[in-house]
């Protein structure tokens, strides 16, 4: 017996009650019956979402769904669910009626900067590497490009502070803002688009409340897109860091796929 | 032909540079291919490895069979896929428990694991060996034809298969006007997309005087939906390698010093990383560097890594980019072979047609030369992709037909499905209709239909994609990356796409269409670049063969593919619905309503049509409808609506 807490927005309780257990004692343990047993994921949140297919479908009848006393089922408050929904609406300014927060400012996560860790690059840079080349091994170090490290860069190369942040802000790759610990870039290639990507990016957008380029408050998401990242069979791609590819994404798989991080990270 | 010493210290080398190597080529040994290319290991591979090597040390096999993590295996939709020398057997879409069945059956007996094996996705037979496989038998593979065999890691792997031989021998013809003659004989083009004859590019490359020479690998491969060049470096690097070093002799001897670039996507970590590694291994191996051989010639090559702008596949901007600047195309009535990275004359090419190099000079001009149609020689490599059964990175001789490759190959649509187009080229080319089907391949046929080779994206789409928002896709993409020197591309291509834009929301007028059309004519003319130049195929491409479905979006405001939001609706088929509620559990916007076990309905106020409820549903009882706005009287007769 388990209850699942539904999102926000609609605040139904359902309850499911698994196996009709006298249907055991008629039937023998012999045939296994008696050993269903509702499974529990990572997180250890029921799997089961009470979709009654099983009740439906069993050949012989020995499930039932059944509502719990000790956790009456909430009626469906349509209206209530309404304003619930437009209350995370970003207002009129948007146009676009959807659930995002397009335009709203998310608030700056700001993390120390260490002018030592940029020794490597200068001694990079004195070496002979290019201005693109350093710029990259900063972003390696910092994992996005500091104002300072920019200044001590142009000192460096004696080239004039516009130039630099001229470059850096060409290139889609280089960031010239905090990211997050997870850097999540959804693949907006031609595959991923037609297999449906657009709708994974606005899911991860409404998941984690910020749009594209934005990073979480917490400073512990951050949403990009990127060209493509050549797995094309495996569309829609997501790619978070350098290392997790997930194929054949959907905006359910996004969602979940957020909320199974904030989980793990809650969890430390 | 050099003297008889210097070609015995050049054999000499080789020589060394071979017996240097662990590992030697033996076709009768037993071995455990793993596919490592991007979607494979996005699919699991590396817990198959562990698997691999845990059930041979369970055998006491680990020093008898050698498990080869190799390069893209092409057959990227079934990934992840082990292949078992020498027998050749190929294992499709593995669980990593299914690892020690196969290791006990194919490795250590010769039998096939039958219920693992790859099944005809028609007659459902299953085929046991990877030659006999339908998408691999109807292939040529020239340049992919090590990529699955050799361990990117290791150069023994490729000096194994006969790799630097062609190398070796230029180095002893010692005649650097033979090696471009032999390659200007052989008919090879550029495989980047414009198909410029690389025989008469390094000609005049090497003709045009300056302090040094560059020789430039181009791997900014930037097209969306294209990983052709990635599969390359990611599969067998020392073939571009190898490639690179006869073109700078072809160029650079004795005629100055050389040297040489990559410039490869940041994107591809990957394929940076095995690169690096393959020339670290050249060098020690005496092929890279001072004295390549023994032979005196110089010549080294180093990374530049690109940071996310597609413009810098253009050749001089790349220049400019590796330059430390802004890439921004500048105007080519100089070409870069004259003036190009630093100033100084530059050669640069496409991975793939490096790759190509060794081939030919092993196999000579004529034998490449008889691959293919009159005017485009050899083979071409395509990442075929989209709603294609079978989908992953191909390569077929010019001159093959856009049936054969999707048909052929790519085992025809999804289940249920009917093909719309093919999209190639990427962002520059344009989308062809089933009655260009029988077009062959080649880059003249290709541009006469109003799409280009490209560097070989090939992405098939169903009657589930707009060819309206496809086209706006490629758009947006051609918007966001123009770099904004020429104005008709920085703000025609954004006009453009507001068009396109309202077209898809119902707004346009007729009239609209008709501006649409010209505009894209003028960003063509007035734009420096092939970008700009090329940046309004897909929306002519689209005008010329799918105008009924744009004007479906404009005169009836209905998305015949109901994709494009304005003109769609979601509902629930209220005989379908079982009222499972399983719609509700993923709907983000509380949107669906109904009682547990009764037909459910969508409040359509409050639905973002995010789709989440359609794939979600097992019964097939959400619909999309389209047409729900009436047909735009007004805007049909030319007023603008608000």
């Amino acid at each position: 017996m388990t209850t699942r807490d539904r999102r926000k927005g609609s605040a139904l309780h359902e309850v499911i009650k698994d196996i009709d257990f006298e249907r055991r004692e008629l039937l023998g343990k012999e045939k296994g019956v008696g050993l269903l047993e509702l499974v529990k994921d990572e997180q250890g949140e029921y799997r089961c979402y009470t979709c009654t297919l099983c009740e439906r479908t069993c050949p012989v009848d020995c499930i039932q769904i059944d509502y719990c006393p000790e956790f009456p089922e909430e009626p469906f408050d349509a209206e209530a669910a309404r304003k619930a929904a437009l209350a995370t609406l970003p207002g009129e300014s948007c146009g676009a009626a959807s659930a995002c927060v397009m335009g709203e400012k998310p608030a700056q996560f700001v993390p120390e900067v260490d002018l030592k860790r940029l020794d490597p690059v200068i001694a990079g840079i004195r070496s002979g590497s290019g201005l693109v080349e350093a710029l990259h091994a900063t972003q390696e170090a910092y994992g996005y490009l500091p104002r300072v490290a920019l200044e001590a860069i142009a000192e460096e190369m004696r080239l004039p502070l516009s130039r630099i942040y001229g470059v850096a802000s060409f290139y889609s790759q280089f960031r010239l803002r905090p990211v997050g610990k997870y850097v999540i870039d959804v693949c907006m290639g031609t595959a991923c688009h037609v297999a449906g990507a657009p709708l994974v990016v606005e899911a991860f957008s409404q998941e984690l409340e910020i749009p594209v380029g934005g990073t979480t408050p917490d400073g512990l998401f951050t949403l990009q897109t990127v060209n493509c990242v050549g797995a094309c069979a495996l569309a829609p791609v997501v790619r978070i860091g350098n290392e997790e590819t997930y194929g054949r994404m959907g905006p359910s798989e996004a969602r979940r796929l957020v909320r199974k991080l904030r989980k793990q990270e809650a969890a430390k | 032909m050099r003297d008889p010493e210097t070609i015995a210290a050049i054999d000499a080398a080789l020589q060394a540079a071979l017996d240097k190597s662990a590992y030697l080529a033996d076709d009768t040994k037993k071995e455990i291919r793993i596919c490592a290319g991007t979607a494979c290991h996005a699919s699991g591979r590396v817990a198959l490895r562990e698997a691999a090597e845990a059930a041979l040390a369970k055998r006491g096999l680990t020093d008898t069979v050698r498990i080869v993590e190799t390069g893209c295996h092409g057959f990227c939709q079934q990934g992840p896929i082990v292949v078992i020398r020498p027998q050749g057997i190929f294992y499709p879409r593995l669980k990593p428990e299914d690892i020690d069945e196969i290791v006990e059956t194919s490795v250590v007996g010769d039998g096939v694991v039958e219920r693992l094996l790859y099944r005809h996705p028609q007659t459902g037979e299953t085929i046991a060996l990877e030659k006999d496989i339908p998408f691999y038998a109807l292939q040529k593979r020239i340049v992919l034809s090590l990529n699955g065999k050799v361990d990117p890691f290791s150069i023994d792997d490729y000096l194994a298969h006969g790799g630097y031989s062609a190398l070796a021998k230029v180095l002893k013809q010692a005649d650097p006007l033979a090696v471009i003659e032999e390659i200007e004989r052989s008919g090879l083009r550029g495989r980047g997309g414009a198909g410029f004859p690389t025989g008469r590019k390094w000609r005049s490359c090497r003709a045009n005087p300056g302090e040094k020479h560059y020789i430039i690998c181009n791997a900014d491969e930037g097209d969306p939906g294209a990983f052709m060049d990635r599969s390359v470096l990611e599969g067998n690097p020392h073939s571009v390698v190898e490639g690179m070093i006869i073109a700078a002799y072809a160029i650079g001897a004795d005629n100055g010093p050389v040297e040489g670039y990559v410039y490869v996507r940041h994107e591809y970590p990957f394929a940076v990383q095995r690169l690096r590694r393959a020339l670290e291994q050249a060098r020690e191996r005496g092929l890279l560097g001072k004295n390549i051989l023994n032979s005196g010639f110089d010549f080294d090559i180093r990374i530049n890594q690109g940071a996310g702008a597609f413009v810098c596949g253009e050749s001089t901007a790349l220049t400019l980019s590796i330059e430390g600047q802004r890439g921004m195309p500048r105007g080519k009535h100089i070409r870069t072979v004259a003036h190009g990275l630093w100033g100084q004359p530059t050669n640069l090419n496409n991975v793939e047609t490096y790759a190509s190099v060794p081939w030919i000079i092993n196999n000579g001009a004529d034998a490449f030369a008889a691959i293919g149609t009159a005017t485009s020689k050899g083979t071409k490599i395509f990442s075929l992709t989209g709603k294609v059964a079978n989908g992953g990175l191909i390569e077929v001789p010019m001159g093959a037909t856009l049936r054969e490759v999707i048909f052929g190959i790519g085992g025809g649509m999804l289940p249920g499905r009917h093909f719309k187009a093919v999209q190639l080229g990427g962002p520059s080319g344009g989308c062809l209709p089933a009655s260009l089907l029988d077009e062959p391949i080649d880059f003249e046929s290709l541009v006469a239909a109003g799409s280009m080779m490209g560097s070989g994206g090939m992405v098939v789409v169903d009657d589930t994609t707009c060819m309206v928002d496809f086209a706006k896709f490629f758009l947006r993409f051609t918007a966001e990356e123009s770099c904004g020197k020429c104005v008709p591309c920085r703000v025609g291509t954004t006009r453009m796409l507001e068009i396109l834009e309202r077209i898809s929301a119902g707004e346009a007028s007729l009239e609209e269409v008709d501006l649409l059309e010209r505009l894209a004519q003028e960003v063509v003319e007035g734009s420096l670049c092939a970008l700009g130049g090329s940046a309004p195929n897909p929306v002519l491409s689209t005008l010329r063969y799918f105008r009924d479905e744009v004007l479906a979006h404009v005169v009836d405001r209905r998305c015949p593919a109901r994709v494009c939001r304005p003109l769609i609706q979601y509902t629930i088929d209220q005989n379908a619905c079982t009222g499972c509620r399983a719609c509700v559990a993923v709907c983000p916007s509380g949107a669906i309503s109904g009682e547990r076990k009764q037909p459910h309905t969508i409040d359509t106020s409050l639905c973002i049509k995010c789709d989440a409820c359609r794939q979600a549903c097992r019964y097939d009882a959400v619909r999309v409808e389209t047409g729900i706005l009436e047909p735009a009287g007004r805007a049909a007769a030319g007023g603008r609506r608000k």
